[in-house]
């Protein structure tokens, strides 16, 4: 706003013009060059379980500079790491040190959280900087290992005066699951043919190799004692783990519910708890052209909304509207959906509140079969998003998801050819 | 020589192969257990050592999820590793005990020690859970030593939970052995031994089958439904409520006639059982045996039940005449009806047997004959009549065995009885009674003594040593008695109060009973109060009715008197100047907790259920156990704790009145603490070992200092707590009500709604816990509550 003022001349009319001219001038379109993930770790028993999550993003974050060579590290302006519990092994700035390690002591590095959206947020960050004209490259994405970090952190210590008011500004994420059910009468047996499903489609992907591409094989090497010997060892993850193979509609209505006595929750209908990183390179206009690069996707608006922390599952339908808006898209340009699968009955009420068209959501499966790195999952989606876009050369994509504590977010890109 | 055994081999993992390897690691032993490979293994699969190992895991794995659970704690497990016999017999070379619990097949077992010998070391121990086959036959081809070192060791199942283990000698037996098991049975696995011989079925299933093979005669007889017999011959004889059809069912039909068969057959010079050889079972038993009706595991068998389609409960039972199911009925037998109420035993024993009426005639010819017959037994299955009456006992959970049900039925009577229905009593019986000698037990000088057929006079029963056995101070008058309780001195300067009102619920009378004990031993007249008893249960806790009356009366006056007192009673136990000591087994409840937990120390039996219930009455543990709880939490904090994840853990308990089935799990409530509270194996021995305790303590004992350094979270605390009881209400885990007494719990352990965590004193938490006492006293529902529990015996959600 501060031209606006110094150029005040008097006339609203003329006012407006010079703002929207300046900001025209001043705008700089971002774009994603590069993005990659680790495949992810079923948590507390994947490959992952003892790996740091500094440790993964640092593996990723070199491969993905690997593969842009034209980018001297030095030039990249900051980096921005989503994570939902940066605390304990995850606390410390774990921003700031994955990019001194990744990158150098140069570049700087900071922590976004906004629970489950801080990898699509930290990504919309950097875009806003670069529209902004606040720098040229940075690095987005996030990380997050859930074997080592309890889900409520290692100290629940929330607001007394908060839990007076309201005692939901508090809610646990099941009960929420729960609580949307209830309202939007989702049946056990439909969140369990979705969660089948989501299974069924992430088995196809995988075999379909559709992941080989995005994800970064990490070797992660472990010291331990057997039969009172030091004993080293080495393993590659590099395919996700979450999927079972097994599963059945007969097996998944034979769970128990896990939130709600009689309720319709189960692990089985749940998204599962993992261990992943995900991260891209977003960089200026200016920048693509002078390195002569082609980049892969545009962010054209990310929106968040906010909402009855009671009913968190149901965020992305606040989301979705305004994102969609702010665009200047229509919901039905969009051709494909990331919409986390935090709990399958959110999910089917997100779909079916929102409006979207179930053929074009998560057709590689979800959360469910695939696994939510909580802070990670965001930047981890966009990336699944480019990549099966790119196959179906598709145009306009979005990744969605709920977020604790009553949000939703949405982003929508324009994929570029 | 010495024996330990630390490693014991359980060979065989069935049923009582995995409950007696569950046992033994209760008791800190390391187990390996071995089982057969599957057979027939496909060729792929034969080499894997999952596959090869699947029957013993699987045997292990159901047996864990059994409930009532076979494991003191359910991490015990990481004590027994397993394995198969045809790659892992190696694994019995440096056990100290080999246990052989395979199938009753003479042939596989003599090839199983044919092969325990191979690789046993020398001078382990080898035994047998055979229920059936001879000790004699099992050693057969095996070398002197081995002989030696060879008994038979008889388990009840589940052998977590019964008391009894027969000792069974054959003729090579070395006294080593069996003196060492009938002492480590008692006091390392807590079981109370029993000598046996090696006759058909030992002792206890000999008498057990005798027994039900005449309780079924005796139904066909008198015509009597199943529902009249188990009225009959439960509770009103002192015996367990499942009675006779029930225990059939839990036993399992085919199970108990399968004994019933082998010991038909097996037996030699029995008149009782040659009447039955070469007849058919009764016609309702074959049928139900023929329709695999076989009781609990098959869902029907005596008893079905049903669930009408809205989910209530249809209880059916096999009519023996029509030999369908129907409708089981509350008998209204003239006999039960007019001797149930009758408090002492003997006098409604003897009412029932002069009961003119069917079901009076019933159970005199039962004692008639189970009298008479065992009699006849001894010395053929026992030298000393005790040993029956414990395997009885201990084996089966009748409170009595049968010769201590002659001593209440009188002896002169008995014999007359028997004659009645042309039975003939032992000689040595009748030579007794005519010798003066009218009983088979008496007490003096405060050891139980029985009579002792060898030597024609009364002797003690040996092992007992280590027992205190209150009953044995009966002769001598109690230091204080009231109608709850009385205080024994147990010598060496010990006193111990012994609760014996209705279930041992605690009153005024008992408040009374331990502050004036520990009045007594301040005075210097003694040096330490045990709080102990020889119930099944220590204690139900409070006396609900008491309370729910006043309450109901709206006499707060009174009630804050009574929370005051009790109190105040908590806390002069740990703040005296003598030490206090309790002895726990069965039910610790509510206030019967809150005592234990101000003890200066415990000896809790491994069968101890410890829980503060309060929460299911609508009220909260007012005795001082809700601050009892602030405290532990405080005192595990450390510099840098987080703090909330400790303060939930000792919220949990409290807030959902948890129950710890088994005293080691208690620890993990932390309603019991390994600094001062030991789990004693056998609940007979609880109040020896507390008094010796209490002796050790009392050389230099220093009454505690009250305590005024007791961290608090405040709103910190209570935030978190709120959040987590709103999780269970959100999960319909909890109703609004029960929502309103867990946030009182919190709102006592958290200090109420301080700004910031500080430190305060016992009395603060004390007087606040009071205060939400008696709040919640002062709400309908809570006295709705009470009210169900006392009708009903289990809780009303509200």
């Amino acid at each position: 706003m501060l031209p606006v003022l110094i150029l005040n001349t008097g006339k609203a009319e003329t006012n407006v013009f010079i703002f929207l001219k300046i900001l025209k001038e001043n705008k700089m379109d971002a774009y994603i060059v590069a993005g990659f993930r680790s495949a992810v770790g079923k948590a507390k028993k994947g490959g992952f379980k003892n790996y740091r999550s500094d440790d993964l993003a640092v593996d990723v974050v070199k491969h993905l500079m690997s593969t842009v060579p034209e980018v001297d590290p030095k030039l990249i302006d900051d980096m921005i790491v989503g994570c939902a519990n940066p605390e304990g092994e995850q606390g410390l700035q774990i921003g700031r040190l994955i990019s001194a390690r990744a990158l150098g002591f140069e570049v700087p590095g900071m922590t976004v959280n906004r629970y489950c959206a801080s990898g699509l947020e930290t990504i919309s960050i950097a875009s806003a900087k670069i529209n902004a004209g606040m720098g040229h490259i940075y690095i987005a994405g996030g990380t997050e290992n859930m074997s080592t970090i309890p889900m409520t952190g290692y100290k629940l210590a929330p607001s007394y005066n908060a839990a007076m008011d309201y005692i939901n500004y508090h809610v646990g994420m099941g009960s929420t699951a729960e609580a949307v059910a209830t309202k939007y009468n989702i049946t056990r047996e439909a969140a369990d043919e979705f969660s089948y499903n989501s299974h069924l489609k992430a088995a196809a992907a995988i075999d379909g190799g559709k992941f080989t591409d995005q994800i970064v094989p990490v070797t992660v090497k472990e010291v331990f004692v057997k039969d009172n010997k030091r004993v080293e060892s080495e393993h590659t993850v590099a395919v996700d783990e979450g999927v079972r193979r097994d599963t059945s509609i007969e097996g998944l209505a034979r769970l128990r519910p896990v939130f709600k006595n009689k309720g319709t929750v189960t692990a089985g209908n749940s998204s599962q708890t993992s261990d992943g990183a995900a991260f891209v390179m977003v960089m200026s206009e200016e920048m693509v052209n002078k390195l002569n690069l082609k980049p892969i996707a545009r962010l054209i608006s990310c929106a968040v909304g906010g909402l009855d922390p009671l009913y968190m599952g149901m965020g992305p339908c606040v989301a979705i509207p305004k994102a969609v808006k702010q665009a200047g898209i229509k919901l039905n340009d969009i051709e494909q959906i990331e919409l986390n699968e935090a709990f399958a009955v959110q999910a089917l009420g997100v779909i079916e509140n929102a409006g979207l068209n179930p053929d074009i959501v998560n057709v590689n499966g979800g959360a469910i079969a695939l696994g939510h790195p909580l802070g990670c999952t965001g930047a981890k989606l966009s990336v699944q998003l480019f990549n099966e876009m790119r196959l179906r050369n598709q145009k306009y994509g979005m990744v969605t998801a709920c977020v604790g504590g009553g949000q939703g977010i949405a982003g929508i890109y324009e994929l570029l050819n | 020589m010495k024996h330990y055994i630390n490693k014991v081999a359980v060979l065989g993992s069935g049923v009582m192969g995995s409950g007696i390897a569950c046992q033994l690691a209760n008791i800190g032993m390391e187990v390996v257990m071995l089982d057969i490979v599957p057979f027939n293994l496909p060729d792929e699969q034969k080499n894997i050592p999952a596959v090869r190992n699947s029957i013993v895991n699987g045997a292990l794995k159901t047996a864990l999820k059994t409930k009532p659970a076979p494991l003191y704690d359910k991490n015990f497990a990481s004590r027994i590793s397993t394995g198969n016999f045809d790659d892992d017999f190696e694994l019995i070379s440096d056990a100290d005990w080999i246990i052989e619990v395979v199938i009753e097949r003479l042939d596989i077992k003599k090839t199983i020690f044919e092969k325990v010998e191979k690789f046993r070391k020398k001078g382990s121990f080898v035994t047998s859970n055979t229920s059936s086959i001879p000790i004699n036959m099992l050693v057969e081809g095996r070398s002197a030593e081995f002989q030696e070192n060879f008994c038979g060791t008889h388990f009840f199942n589940p052998p977590r939970y019964m008391e009894l283990l027969e000792v069974i000698p054959h003729t090579g037996s070395s006294d080593d052995i069996l003196d060492f098991f009938m002492e480590f049975g008692d006091k390392h696995l807590g079981k109370r031994t029993v000598l046996c011989k090696d006759t058909p079925a030992f002792i206890a299933n000999r008498i057990g089958v005798m027994s039900v093979t005449k309780l079924y005669e005796l139904t066909d007889k008198f015509e009597f439904g199943i529902e009249e017999v188990d009225a009959l011959t439960g509770p009103l004889i002192a015996r367990p409520k499942t009675a006779t059809f029930k225990l059939q069912d839990l036993v399992g039909l085919d199970t108990g006639d399968k004994v019933s068969q082998f010991v038909l057959s097996a037996v030699k010079d029995d008149v009782f059982f040659e009447k039955y050889r070469g007849k058919d079972n009764p016609k309702w038993l074959q049928h139900l045996l023929d329709n695999k009706w076989l009781g609990r595991k098959s869902k029907a068998g005596f008893y079905k039940l049903e669930r009408t389609p809205d989910g209530k409960k249809n209880f059916k039972a096999f009519n023996l005449k029509t030999l369908q199911y129907e409708d089981a009925i509350k008998p209204k037998l003239p006999s039960v009806g007019d001797t149930r109420k009758i408090e002492l035993l003997d006098k409604r024993l003897q009412a029932l047997i002069n009961h003119d009426s069917k079901g009076g005639k019933f159970i005199k010819e039962y004692f008639a004959e189970l009298l008479a017959y065992t009699s006849n037994r001894v010395p053929e299955i026992a030298d000393h009549l005790y040993s029956i009456d414990d395997a009885m006992r201990t084996g089966y959970a009748w409170d009595y065995g049968p010769f201590e049900y002659w001593d209440f039925i009188g002896i002169q009577k008995g014999i007359e009885i028997a004659i009645e229905y042309d039975l003939k009593v032992a000689d040595w019986v009748t030579e007794m009674a005519s010798s003066g000698a009218d009983v088979f037990y008496k007490i003096e000088d405060g050891i139980k003594k029985y009579y002792d057929l060898e030597s024609k006079s009364y002797k003690e029963i040996p092992g007992l040593d280590t027992y205190i056995i209150l009953d044995n101070y009966r002769h001598k008058k109690p230091v204080i008695q009231n109608s709850e309780c009385a205080v024994h001195d147990i010598d060496d300067g010990v006193l111990c109060v012994e609760f014996r009102s209705k279930s041992n619920a605690i009153g005024e009378g008992i408040g009374q009973g331990i502050a004036g004990a520990i009045d007594l031993a301040e005075k210097g007249d003694y040096r330490g109060v045990v709080i102990g008893n020889n119930a099944k249960n220590f204690t139900v806790g409070a006396n609900l009715m008491n309370i729910g009356m006043i309450a109901m009366q709206k006499d707060f006056d009174t009630l804050e008197k009574m929370v005051d007192g009790f109190q105040q009673l908590t806390m002069r136990c740990r703040y005296s100047n003598v030490p206090v000591v309790a002895a726990t087994q069965g039910y610790v409840f509510g206030g019967g907790c809150e005592i234990t937990m101000h003890c200066d120390a415990s000896k809790l039996a491994a069968e101890s259920y410890i829980g503060l219930v309060e929460v299911g009455v609508g009220l909260l543990p007012g005795g001082g156990g809700t601050k009892e709880m602030a405290v532990r939490a405080s005192d595990s904090f450390f510099p840098g704790d987080v703090q909330m994840p400790t303060l939930i853990e000792h919220f949990k308990p409290v807030a959902t009145a948890s129950v710890a089935t088994s005293a080691h799990e208690a620890y993990g409530y932390n309603l019991m603490q390994r600094d001062k509270d030991q789990v004693v194996a056998n609940a007979k021995r609880n109040i020896y070992e507390a008094k010796r305790e209490v002796l050790n303590l009392a050389d230099n004992y220093q009454k505690p200092i009250s305590r005024n350094d007791i961290t608090v979270l405040g709103r910190a605390g209570l935030a978190t707590l709120y959040t987590a009881i709103n999780e269970f209400k959100l999960g319909n885990y909890m109703s609004d009500y029960d929502v309103e007494i867990s946030r009182k719990v919190a709102w006592v352990m958290c200090g109420g709604d301080l700004t910031s965590p500080q430190k305060v004193s016992e009395q603060y938490l004390l007087d606040i816990e009071r205060e939400a006492f008696l709040s919640l006293l002062g709400n309908q529902k809570t006295l709705d509550r009470i009210q169900y529990m006392l009708m009903n015996n289990k809780p009303l959600r509200n």
